[in-house]
């Protein structure tokens, strides 16, 4: 078996998605195997923004005394109040990082949140 | 009994707590920055919530971040290990008012101990020997004045300091004058505070300290003292106990300081009396550590007794079982080597990087406290403290022989630690005569660049 051979085999195969080839011709037989170990598993991205908790804390939805408006499947505009997180005696507001959909809420008013924690999930325009 | 215990601290110390409250059967949450995702504590407690980012200021020095995660976990206690908010008045005082447990002394306890130039009154008014020393803090016009009086060299010592950190030396009217300026902004930048003492600066002196605790009753615990004299740069690498420098006059005196102190102090749980030995024998108060300390095993392994267990039970108002002032006596020599992810060889650079390998030493009595796993990437962001290396032996002599053998049996693939130089430290004449004192480090490091 020649170089030229075994460079075309292996091209071949490079070309299918078969793991293993064994190939015959007369007294001859080469086995080649890929080495196809995942080097990272695989990041599943979507298109989705999260929001995030940015401390840890109580969420409200609204001011007290107000009612909150939001609900799933609404348009937002960069900088809309999504409510906020309640630590201590400070409050720091949720804002919509981006125009778009809100696809899902994923905190109820009175929940704790812990840092970094996913509350909203915005579908970008 | 507390139902649930929130721990807000990290590393090797966190998983020691949480290992005594699974034996009191006290749920254990831990409160962790966003850093510490992957680490053991999280692993091991029962619940762990995140608290911020991985800059200590906004995650584990966060008052209301962790008294927030205590509310929402439903814990009733906190202990808050050591460094951190452990001696934290205002920490101790937000607890209190949360209606949470605080694992240590009151607010008000915290406050005075705090205060270094408040703690050396007391210790005066109990009687006990103090370097001299200002009574007070010293002003800009008073300064020169005062260090003349108590003579050089002179400690510049910022009042809010600990830890080692904030200690300047200044053995004449000049260095006194640029050194006093520097502490200054150096007090006011660490701490908040730019008020600083002056102390007689000790030559040479041992460092000594006696651990304590105290229940509500006012009944003490006291324990034979630790030898750490063993330090660089005022940091712990060695700790021992007994002392090989203490007799059993002078521990019986210092036990009676210490317990005299902690009464003072109407002090609540564990603490620990510092004092320094200067080369004729003498003593003299040096401060209270308001918590639980770093070598605290060392006593463990000499008297069997769970110190984070007794801190818990003084703390849920328990007492303890012998009324009045209680003096153990140590069963055997205990060493305990701090494992730092330090390069000794680039002046104690701190190290980064993942633990590839690790073996960790055992067999008859070796204690390894420690929260790495093989794969672990230390984050870069808290102190060195790896691992503590705990031996106990019939002797002290038994003990360096079952130490090295130990400190062989380590291996942290991935990291270069201070393991070595901790064996180093073994092997010299001196340490084995236990002829040590607080300069020791330093003079062994100038000996080897001379040799070289």
């Amino acid at each position: 078996m020649d170089v030229i051979m075994l460079t075309a085999l292996s091209r071949w195969m490079e070309n299918t998605d078969l793991e293993e080839i064994t190939w015959r011709s007369g007294k001859n037989k080469i086995s080649l195997k890929t080495n196809n170990e995942p080097v990272e598993s695989i990041i599943p991205s979507s298109p989705l923004q999260p929001v995030l908790a940015p401390a840890i804390g109580i969420f409200r939805s609204s001011q007290p005394g107000q009612t909150n408006a939001l609900t799933e499947g609404m348009k937002l505009s960069q900088g809309s109040e999504l409510g906020w997180i309640e630590t201590g005696k400070t409050r720091e507001a949720l804002k919509a990082p981006c125009k778009g959909n809100l696809k899902i809420i994923a905190i109820k008013d009175g929940q704790p949140a812990e840092y970094g924690q996913p509350l909203f999930f915005i579908e970008p325009e | 009994m507390f139902r649930k215990a929130l721990i807000a601290n990290r590393g090797e110390i966190a998983v020691r707590i949480i290992r005594t409250l699974k034996e009191m059967n006290i749920a254990s949450v831990i409160a962790y920055s966003q850093a510490d995702f992957a680490s053991m504590p999280v692993k091991m407690a029962d619940q762990a919530i995140c608290i911020g980012p991985a800059s200590a200021i906004k995650s584990y020095l966060n008052i209301d971040a962790i008294i927030t995660a205590a509310k929402i976990t439903d814990a009733d206690a906190i202990h808050p290990g050591y460094g951190f908010l452990s001696e934290n008045a205002d920490f101790a005082q937000a607890c209190h008012e949360n209606g949470i447990k605080f694992i240590g002394p009151s607010a008000k306890t915290l406050r005075m101990l705090g205060n270094k130039s408040e703690a050396r009154k007391m210790a005066m008014k109990a009687g006990i020997p103090i370097t001299p020393g200002t009574s007070g803090c010293v002003s800009e016009s008073n300064y020169e004045q005062e260090a003349l009086k108590i003579g050089f060299p002179v400690m510049i010592k910022a009042s809010a300091g600990g830890g080692g950190k904030g200690i300047r030396i200044a053995r004449n009217e000049q260095e006194l004058r640029s050194e006093f300026h520097i502490a200054a902004s150096e007090a006011l930048s660490a701490f908040g505070d730019n008020s600083l003492y002056f102390e007689k600066y000790i030559e040479r002196p041992r460092h000594i300290e006696v651990q304590f605790v105290r229940d509500l009753k006012g009944n003490v615990l006291v324990f034979p003292e630790r030898d750490c004299s063993i330090q660089r740069r005022h940091q712990k690498l060695i700790e021992e106990s007994p002392s090989p420098a203490v007799s059993e006059t002078l521990r019986e005196q210092l036990s009676e300081e210490a317990a005299k102190l902690a009464n003072a102090a109407n002090y609540i749980g564990a603490g620990t009396v510092e004092f320094l030995l200067d080369n004729e024998g003498k003593h003299y108060f040096m401060e209270v550590n308001a918590r639980l300390q770093v070598e605290h095993p060392v006593t463990e392994a000499i008297t069997g007794i769970d110190l984070v267990r007794e801190q818990v039970l003084a703390s849920a108002g328990e007492t303890l079982a012998m009324p009045g002032i209680t003096k153990i006596k140590p069963n055997g020599h205990a060493i305990e080597f701090r494992i730092n992810a330090e390069c000794p060889e680039k002046d104690f650079r701190p190290e980064a990087g993942t633990i590839k390998k690790l073996v960790l030493p055992g067999g008859l009595g070796v204690r390894t406290d420690t929260y790495l796993y093989a794969g672990y990437s230390l984050p870069v962001f808290y102190d060195s403290l790896l691992a503590k290396i705990i031996i106990n032996a019939p002797s002290r002599r038994l003990a360096i022989s079952r130490a090295e053998r130990a400190l062989r049996e380590l291996e942290t693939d991935g990291i270069k630690t201070t393991s070595a130089f901790c064996l180093r430290i073994l092997n010299d004449e001196d340490y084995r005569l236990g002829k040590t004192d607080t300069a020791f480090i330093e003079s062994l490091l100038k000996k080897t660049k001379h040799t070289k």
